[in-house]
């Protein structure tokens, strides 16, 4: 199997799959407790049916979105995961410069494994950074300051990794950041020795926005859920939010808003969007998909912030049910993370251009030109 | 594989599976008919999803809760499970000690192989009585005196039992109690031999609570629902639970009430709680999941009397879900069983400290700080 082979979301984790030490596969493709969250997530996008217009002259699709005040190529963008170059030796680099070719936003996260400074020298496309509150006040400091100073455009709090949800798979495969080899993982990095040779011989591995704040950052073997647990501070509330949200002073999001209460809150303190999330089913199990939760969402804020549809998307048709519904874009992780894994810059270009081809021909069967037309009149809820 | 291995029912189920003889496995395994309502026990709680609130400064969250005129450390308890001494060589105590451990209840059943006594001098904690009433006049007057003078904080009473569900695994293995070797059974128990080494070494297997009043009770074998066919009366009415009640005199729940008017006529004759209960699926095959009865239980009785939900519970967000429909508390058999067969009293403590990891964590993510904190505003149904 190779690139070429790839031709959805699937493909690209199977390749994903024979690239990568089962540890590093499984951190990405796992979830919390049972993963039932996880996988309602997409299947919710099958309880609704999208209902197409015809004869209406669709030769020039636009697919463009404004958010954040930034004009999009596309209607979705790369949500900030963290770790890239454990998936790839290029990481955030060869996402960065895929996102830029198709002229998208670029989401960074705070345990990107490339500053943000460089990120920034390299592409001049909109760029989030995802933020954690740590403990550490000086670290915030230092992460929001770089951001400001590297201009992004988007500062994004994660609101839903208050604690580390019980991702059973790492438990199970002993996954820690750096890689740590124990005997019941050896085998698995020693059946995959371009992933070890790379991942040695490709500059070493960094998390160059906490490291010189942490022990924890890169020095000692830590779990994703151990970090969260011990590094994040749990007391957050809506005014530490609020006090960051003005010390940024620019577009500011909440990530992994569910409640309409939540909702109307953010609006509140001054968030221009939120992303509907649920951390890709990565915390919570039994909590609610975003695509169930976004008309409630949009009918109660869609009006005063960008509300964006984050998780389970795997086809443009996700998008464009999403979109009927009142959302402003779409983001996702594993929606380009199984092609970075499976061959860098390259793979993540091949995986955007399908989703936009895929965009481009659900929108003129759909029959509709631009992304504005979509609404909830092209959908239909089985009952 | 050491207990620490195993992170949740599962992974206890599968220990618990290689390490009983076979009759003994599918006797905890197994359900009544086609196991369809055992099967909804669990499957109920996906159909709906938990809704987070964030940015909630929860800390750490107080996870525990008034029941039965008791106070416990958290939300879920263990069942009444009859001949726990065939599942591990230790037995009730083995449950009791974990569960005093944990600071809930422990519950005994009448068809324990430990007697009344003996618990109540091994774990100082929680403990409720489950009583069956007997054809034998007088067992049930020598049952609740001795409960009471040995210090039981509260006792049920099985109501759904009136007859023996058809228990098809079996009849199919040749489940008896005591276990009587056949030739079918025989190979299971000569590839156990750990079991069968330890079920022998150790103390005599007996039915204490009934031995001096039920001639056949330990020395035939025979299986459970000829036991129960024989034994139980099958005339038992609302007067003689209401002459338990009576002569308890303390917390008293009625188990395996599943309808409105049951539930409303269980104020009546004065319990103080009902168990939301079908027998784990083992008795009326096709009959509701409690999960399911929950809310319209609720909405009639809430408030007016305790209702705990048993049957099905897994997870952490199963127990949450339960509690924000206005369950009191949960209650468990089979999720601390198969931790008793893999590792006796430090496996039922490890599944506990599993339950209680999960339900911390899973409040925090909620961004609830007590469970009296939970209510309709955390679910969304499917519709």
């Amino acid at each position: 199997m190779s690139l070429k082979n790839c031709h959805n979301f699937s493909d690209f984790r199977k390749l994903a799959k024979r690239k990568l030490p089962s540890p590093i596969f499984h951190y990405i493709d796992g979830a919390a407790d049972d993963e039932v969250t996880y996988a309602r997530n997409t299947s919710a996008f099958d309880d609704v049916d999208l209902v197409p217009n015809v004869l209406r002259g669709v030769e020039n699709v636009d697919l463009s979105t404004t958010i954040f005040g930034k004009k999009l190529d596309l209607p979705f963008y790369l949500a900030p995961t963290a770790l890239q170059r454990l998936f790839h030796y290029d990481g955030e680099r060869a996402v960065g410069k895929a996102a830029q070719k198709f002229n998208t936003m670029f989401g960074v996260s705070a345990l990107a494994t490339v500053s943000v400074e460089e990120i920034s020298s390299m592409i001049d496309t909109p760029k989030m950074f995802q933020f954690y509150f740590h403990k550490d006040r000086g670290l915030n400091t230092s992460c929001l300051e770089r951001a400001k100073a590297a201009k992004f455009d988007v500062m994004a709090l994660t609101v839903d990794t208050i604690t580390g949800g019980n991702r059973e798979r790492d438990l199970r495969t002993g996954f820690t950041s750096p890689p740590k080899l124990t005997l019941a993982s050896l085998f698995s990095f020693a059946t995959k020795p371009m992933w070890g040779i790379n991942y040695l011989t490709k500059g070493k591995f960094e998390l160059p926005h906490i490291q010189d704040h942490l022990e924890a950052g890169t020095s000692t073997n830590t779990s994703i859920g151990n970090y969260f647990s011990t590094m994040l501070d749990q007391s957050m509330n809506w005014k530490d939010a609020e006090k960051l949200c003005a010390q940024w002073g620019g577009h500011f999001a909440l990530k992994g808003v569910m409640s309409v209460e939540d909702a109307k809150r953010a609006v509140d303190i001054g968030c221009t969007g939120i992303m509907v999330s649920n951390h890709g089913g990565r915390q919570l199990d039994g909590s609610r998909s975003p695509f169930d939760q976004l008309a409630e969402i949009v009918d109660a804020v869609g009006d005063k912030l960008d509300v964006i549809c984050e998780g389970g998307i795997h086809r443009g048709t996700h998008m464009l049910k999403a979109l009927s519904l009142g959302a402003k874009a779409c983001s996702g992780g594993r929606l380009y993370l199984y092609a970075l894994a499976a061959a860098g810059q390259a793979g993540v270009e091949r995986a955007l251009g399908q989703y936009k081809a895929e965009l481009e021909r659900d929108m003129k069967l759909m029959g509709c030109t631009k992304i504005s037309e979509l609404s909830r009149k092209n959908l239909r809820f089985r009952k | 594989m050491s207990l620490e291995d195993n992170f949740n029912f599962e992974d206890f189920r599968r220990v618990a599976k290689k390490k009983l003889p076979a009759p003994i496995f599918h006797y905890i395994d197994g359900g009544s008919d086609d196991e369809v309502t055992l099967k909804r026990n669990t499957e109920s709680f996906s159909k709906c999803d938990l809704i987070p609130n964030i940015l909630a400064s929860v800390g750490e969250p107080d996870l525990s809760t008034e029941v039965l005129g008791s106070k416990i450390d958290m939300p879920l308890f263990l069942s009444p499970v009859a001949m726990q001494r065939l599942f591990h060589h230790e037995g009730d105590k083995a449950s009791a000690r974990a569960a005093e451990k944990f600071g809930t209840f422990y519950s005994m059943s009448t068809m324990a192989t430990s007697s009344i006594e003996e618990i109540a001098n091994t774990a100082s904690g929680p403990k409720m009585f489950q009583i069956y009433i007997h054809k034998t006049q007088g067992l049930t007057d020598n049952l609740i005196d001795r409960c009471k003078s040995s210090g039981f904080n509260a006792m049920c009473l099985t109501v759904d039992t009136i007859v023996a569900g058809n228990r098809e695994r079996d009849h199919k293995w040749g489940f008896t109690t005591p276990p009587k070797l056949t030739l079918k059974s025989l190979m299971s128990f000569a590839t156990h031999p750990m079991w069968t080494i330890n079920y022998l070494a150790h103390e005599k297997f007996q039915l204490p609570n009934v031995s001096n009043f039920v001639k056949k009770s330990s020395s035939i074998a025979k299986g459970v629902m000829e036991y129960i066919n024989e034994q139980y009366d099958p005339a038992m009415s609302w007067n003689d639970a209401e002459y338990c009640i009576k002569r308890w005199g303390g917390p008293f729940a009625l188990k395996g009430v599943m309808s409105i008017e049951d539930a409303k006529r269980a104020i009546d004759i004065g319990a103080s709680a009902i168990m939301l209960s079908n027998h784990g699926g083992r008795q009326l095959d096709g009959s509701r999941a409690p999960f399911d009865q929950l809310e319209k239980i609720v909405d009639a009785v809430g408030g007016k009397i305790e209702i705990i939900l048993d049957g099905g519970v897994r997870r952490g967000t199963h127990v949450l879900k339960a509690l924000s429909l206005g369950a009191t508390a949960c209650s468990f058999g089979k999720g601390f069983l198969f931790a008793l067969s893999a590792g006796g009293q430090k496996g039922v403590e490890m599944m506990l400290q599993r339950m209680r990891d999960e339900l911390r964590r899973d409040m925090i993510l909620l961004g609830k700080k007590k469970v009296s904190d939970l209510n309709k505003d955390n679910i969304a149904f499917r519709d």
